[in-house]
């Protein structure tokens, strides 16, 4: 081989943060990561990355990553051995399984790990417990995508690839600010107005995706239904509708029809005047192919699922599905946020969405697997996990996520995992979770094993490993590979990620096709693809939709305020967000120093005019409070954000906005209201 | 014995590298003898990756390696300077043998007047470079202009002003540069404008251009550009590892009406860049306005080959103050105010912008202003930039506070 000094070895791989799946090389001298190079090869970005992506090889070698298994005795964490650890953990499950049954278990995976890693914890948990309480982490971000997505068009994933809106003439985006959040998706944004082609961007904040818009639209939060409910009224009054489209290829237009009839004038709800809804109305229905750009200020609601809904509404309604240039697509915030659902890491689904309830499907996954009794009723949700921490949830795995910070309501977190008789958590780092642990595993980064990662647009890219783990840590597939075998159970004898990958395809029709020499190019393949002389499916729903009867469905939808709205005594209206520069609850970024020279803190966004009102400057420290709880932070004094409206982002621990976020759930989905709850602001006396 | 000025048209007696590398295989045989008689420790080289517009660089040590790096990629559009600074020491206890197109040539000049690089312990091949072409946007090239399926092409080559590939079934397929440029494809836009197709600053200048008759397509043009090039040619006859003959005059003639040729399209782009981007106020305008979209990926600062300090001042909190969008038009200033003296239009600030920001042409067209103004060419010798006026004490502190940073001693 070339690396014959050990010196500039290049390895390919995948970026690991938000879900447009990066291609970067990651530089290696002698056994020791050195830094990130572009990856010009790659046709996602073409060597071009974020800060983020840049920066994603600092975190590696952190001298704070976990390296040994640490079991917790007498309130304190003490170093044991790999095989101290395991017999721990499979006596405990075994015990509370055979105690309490599959219902006292619970099991959670993070979409940053790869699919063969949630593809084998949640083979793990059916085959070992019976139970379906595994989920991950797309349920407080696009859960309500998949709910809504599928009952719409029949598949609950993005429907054309983020190049593809260059196809488009003109993009329609809604809560969704990808130049922030995804920003080589945010890429295609500047491509495409270079090209002259349109962008209207919906959202309440003035994000730095709407500086780019030719149209920008402010409405109040939480009012999606209303404001596109309206827009489709003005379009079927003005008679911009496709009939042909809605004739040959949907069902239940006359059911939307009836519904958006009351949404004539909005103004009231959404704070957009009607006649600026005719003219938004006119471009999107005007355009020879649009797309539907969206994300989390549209799924974390109450009404998550039937925002999603209504976006598939809107696109069927002009006949823009199934083309270049055209679509719906959620933009998913974590690298593998895709493909730990489609891995099956899902209360109701095995992998590639095969459902559990179906009697056939699970005869079939019994005789795969090699096992009887796979359970056949849907599991429990990520968050109801939480609550039932304790009755009857007695012991938890929880693989990579940190819901002490990332989930609603962060004392009531706290105060459920106190409650469990026996916690796992497997992790790099020592988190804010992981200290409510009784065993913390070691695992390892995205750059110490191989693997995939599945993106927004349905791209299965490799990772490859660069760098020994530290210390006694392990990749987490063998984590699983040992426990299976601690456990006793059959049809965990994989050798490597490929092996388990292999098993995903045996398993799975609509990725049976794709195999890890297909990879190898970065082109990659989009799924579904059956067979491996099949090309992979880059647009879906081209000729009929993927639902069952090979039509989407139109629902009429009504608006619904959020759960817990601004009053006299909490009168502002929180929402939280996602800033450029860190990932999610900062166990990564934040141990990157050009990400924390840029934010090293939370801080929450307050209008201009409430600032004034208040008597609060910028940089000043204030309390925020909900019916939860209470916490300080810096105001940052913007009119970024409309009066009486407040944004916190979702990265910092220590000024958690989820202290005062809401449980309240999208009864579909099972998605918190994350972006929407009631908080007070007052100043701190004695600080000036 | 060769002598810097000599013209030589040489090639590999290896039947093994003859085997895999183009153009007689000179460049080769060349890197393989300077490994295996110790006069590099190391070469650092492109080969191809996953398939050929992949192109990876390498260290290789192991001089049976060598033959990895035969041939060329022109989808390749790596900058080998700051690899040499950023992970292999500035060669600062390493002798590496180095191939390099115009830009890496310059850029390595560049650092080395900055104390970032030990050129002394380089050997620098120089190939002749007429451009090169993103990868991605080749295969997009291929698949819409050529109609072809890029993953057949085994062979691509520029050449008579022509983008050519061959296929797998033998077909060969060549559209005008001219043609494709026009419609937006082709060589990358800093390419166009580059008027340093033959790296003379190297120690040899190699190329095909200018060989002709029977060894037409058999032997490499080379140039003898300083003693230590001479005394490896030498030294490479002697033992027999490559063969060379005078080049022939009328050869030497064709290259230089080739290089000319490629100069003259050179500035026909610079023409038409930097007038599309007008004058003074229009000028500063539309930078503003396109630089406005800046994410602070820093990948311009991270890969251009005269950003060097440690302590940055785009990270002084007092300039640009941190974490805000839009990006504080300072942090560009910065970088102008910095760089435009010395920028040698290696393109890497402008094709690695995830914003599409033209940062190249920004900074290309100020150097080439700064040029006029000033007289100052960078890249090409160890002539030391324009320098602006700096506070001598605290410059001194804060150079001395890195521990690193060096500056060449302007307090004299």
């Amino acid at each position: 081989m070339t690396e014959t000094n050990g010196k500039l070895r290049y390895v390919p791989t995948t970026c690991p943060y938000c879900g447009v799946g990066c291609g970067l090389n990651l530089v290696v001298n002698d056994g020791k990561l050195v830094g990130v190079e572009p990856l010009k090869r790659s046709p996602v970005n073409e060597g071009k990355l974020c800060p983020k992506g840049a920066t994603c090889w600092e975190f590696v070698q952190s001298p704070d990553r976990l390296t040994k298994p640490l079991i917790k005795k007498n309130g304190k964490f003490e170093e044991a051995t790999w095989d101290e650890a395991y017999d721990l953990i499979a006596s405990k499950f075994k015990e509370t399984y055979e105690k309490y049954g599959p219902k006292s278990l619970g099991f959670q995976v993070s979409c940053r790990t790869p699919n063969e890693e949630c593809y084998i914890m949640q083979k793990l948990a059916r085959v070992a417990f019976k139970t379906n309480n595994i989920d991950n982490c797309a349920r407080i971000c696009h859960g309500p995508s998949v709910a809504g997505l599928s009952l719409s068009f029949g598949s609950g994933a993005a429907t054309n690839p983020f190049e593809d809106v260059l196809n488009a003439d003109v993009i329609f985006l809604i809560g969704s600010n990808p130049i922030e959040a995804h920003p080589l998706a945010g890429r295609r944004l500047v491509q495409a107005k270079k090209a002259g082609k349109k962008i209207i961007v919906c959202d309440p904040r003035y994000t730095p995706t709407a500086r780019l818009a030719d149209e920008y639209v402010r409405y109040n939060p939480s009012t999606n239904i209303a404001l596109i409910n309206s827009i489709m009224y003005w379009i079927i009054q003005e008679n911009l509708h496709d009939a042909e489209f809605i004739e040959k290829r949907t069902t239940g237009f006359e059911d939307l029809k009836k519904t958006v009839e009351n949404y004539a004038d909005v103004e009231s709800i959404t704070g957009v005047p009607t006649e600026r809804v005719k003219e938004i109305a006119r471009i999107y229905a005007g355009a020879k192919n649009a797309v539907v750009i969206y994300c989390l200020g549209i799924t974390e609601l109450t009404t998550g699922t039937d925002n999603v809904r209504s976006l598939g509404n809107l696109s069927m309604l002009t006949g823009n599905v199934g083309r270049p240039g055209t679509g719906v697509n959620p933009l998913r915030g974590q690298n593998n946020v895709q493909g730990a659902c489609d891995m099956g890491a899902y209360p109701n689904v095995f992998s590639g969405y095969q459902k559990c309830e179906d009697d056939a499907t699970r005869k079939r996954m019994e005789e795969l697997w090699g096992v009887t009794g796979l359970e056949k009723e849907y599991g429990v949700t990520l968050t109801e996990q939480i609550t039932q921490c304790g009755d009857p949830i007695r012991a938890m795995y929880i693989f990579a996520l940190n819901p002490v910070v990332s989930y609603p309501d962060s004392n009531h977190v706290m105060r459920s995992l106190e409650k469990l008789d026996f916690l796992v958590v497997q992790d790099i780092f020592m988190t804010e979770t992981a200290k409510y642990a009784d065993v913390i595993l070691p695992g390892a980064s995205f750059a110490e094993k191989d693997g995939t990662f599945t993106s927004g647009e349905r791209r299965i890219n490799r990772i490859r490993k660069a760098v020994e783990t530290p210390g006694d840590a392990r990749e987490d597939w063998q984590i699983f590979v040992d426990l299976a075998h601690k456990l006793g159970l059959a049809g965990f004898d994989f050798n490597s990620p490929e092996d388990i990958w292999n098993d995903v395809r045996r398993v799975t029709p609509s990725m049976s096709g794709i195999s890890y020499a297909r990879m190898e190019k970065p082109e990659s393949v989009h799924w579904p693809c059956p067979a491996e002389d099949h090309p992979g499916t880059p647009i879906l729903h081209r000729e009929k939709f993927s639902s069952a009867d090979g039509l989407g469905h139109f629902f009429g939808l009504e608006h619904r305020p959020p759960a817990e709205v601004a009053d006299a005594e909490y009168p502002f209206t929180l929402m939280t967000g996602r800033l450029l520069f860190h990932y999610h609850t900062r166990t990564q970024t934040d141990r990157a120093k050009l990400l924390h020279h840029e934010v090293p803190a939370g801080f929450v966004q307050i209008n201009t005019d409430d600032a004034a009102r208040m008597n609060i400057r910028n940089g000043e420290k204030i309390k925020l409070t909900s019916r939860r709880g209470e916490v300080e932070t810096l105001a940052k004094v913007t009119d970024q954000v409309a009066p009486g409206v407040l944004m916190m982002t979702m990265h910092f621990g220590d000024a958690a906005a989820n202290k005062l976020t809401n449980t309240a759930l999208d009864p579909l989905s099972k998605m918190p209201e994350l972006k929407h709850s009631a908080v007070k602001v007052e100043k701190i006396t004695g600080v000036q | 014995m060769a002598a810097k000025g000599d013209m030589v048209y040489a090639w590999t007696t290896s039947p093994d590298i003859a085997k895999v590398a183009e153009c007689g295989g000179a460049v080769t045989g060349l890197l393989k003898f300077a490994l295996e008689n110790k006069i590099v420790d190391a070469v650092l080289a492109v080969k191809k990756g996953v398939d050929l517009y992949d192109a990876v660089p390498t260290i290789i040590t192991d001089p049976a390696e060598i033959g990895q790096t035969a041939g060329s990629l022109h989808c390749g559009t790596l900058l080998i300077s700051k690899l040499v600074k950023k992970y292999l020491d500035g060669a600062g206890d390493m002798r590496i043998g180095v191939t390099v197109k115009g830009c890496d040539a310059m850029g390595l000049y560049e650092l080395a007047k900055r104390n970032q690089v030990n050129l002394d312990n380089l050997l620098l091949i120089g190939v002749n470079c007429g451009g090169s072409v993103s990868p991605v946007s080749a295969r997009k090239m291929i698949r819409e202009k050529f109609g072809v399926d890029p993953d057949s092409v085994v062979k691509e080559e520029i050449d008579k002003g022509q983008f050519i590939i061959v296929t797998k079934d033998g077909q060969h397929k060549g559209i005008s540069m001219d043609e494709l440029e026009d419609e937006g494809f082709g060589r990358r836009s800093n390419c166009r404008r580059c008027k340093m197709k033959v790296p003379r600053q190297a120690d040899l200048a190699c190329g095909n251009w200018g060989v002709i008759g029977d060894k037409a397509g058999k032997a490499t043009f080379v140039e003898v550009c300083s003693e230590k090039g001479a005394n490896l040619l030498d030294a490479a006859v002697k033992a027999g590892a490559v063969a060379t003959e005078p080049a022939n005059p009328k050869g030497i003639e064709i290259r230089g009406k080739v290089e000319n040729a490629m100069l003259k399209l050179g500035d026909k782009w610079r023409a038409r860049y930097f007038e599309g981007l007008g004058e003074g106020k229009e000028r500063l305008e539309k930078i503003m306005e396109d630089t406005s979209r800046c994410i602070k990926c820093y990948a311009c600062i991270e890969n251009c080959p005269i950003c060097y300090c440690v302590d940055c001042s785009t990270k002084k909190t007092y300039l640009v103050p941190p974490g805000e969008l839009p990006v504080p038009f300072m942090f560009h200033l910065i970088r102008f105010a910095h760089i435009s003296d010395s920028c040698v239009n290696c393109g890497q600030c402008e094709e690695n912008c995830p914003m599409e920001i033209a940062n190249s042409l920004y900074m290309h067209s100020l150097q080439t202003d700064m040029e006029r103004m000033f007289g100052h060419t960078p890249g090409v010798n160890m002539d030391l930039p324009i320098l602006a006026l700096v506070e001598e004490k605290a410059e001194r502190e804060r150079l001395s506070a890195t521990g690193s940073d060096q500056i060449f001693n302007v307090f004299e």
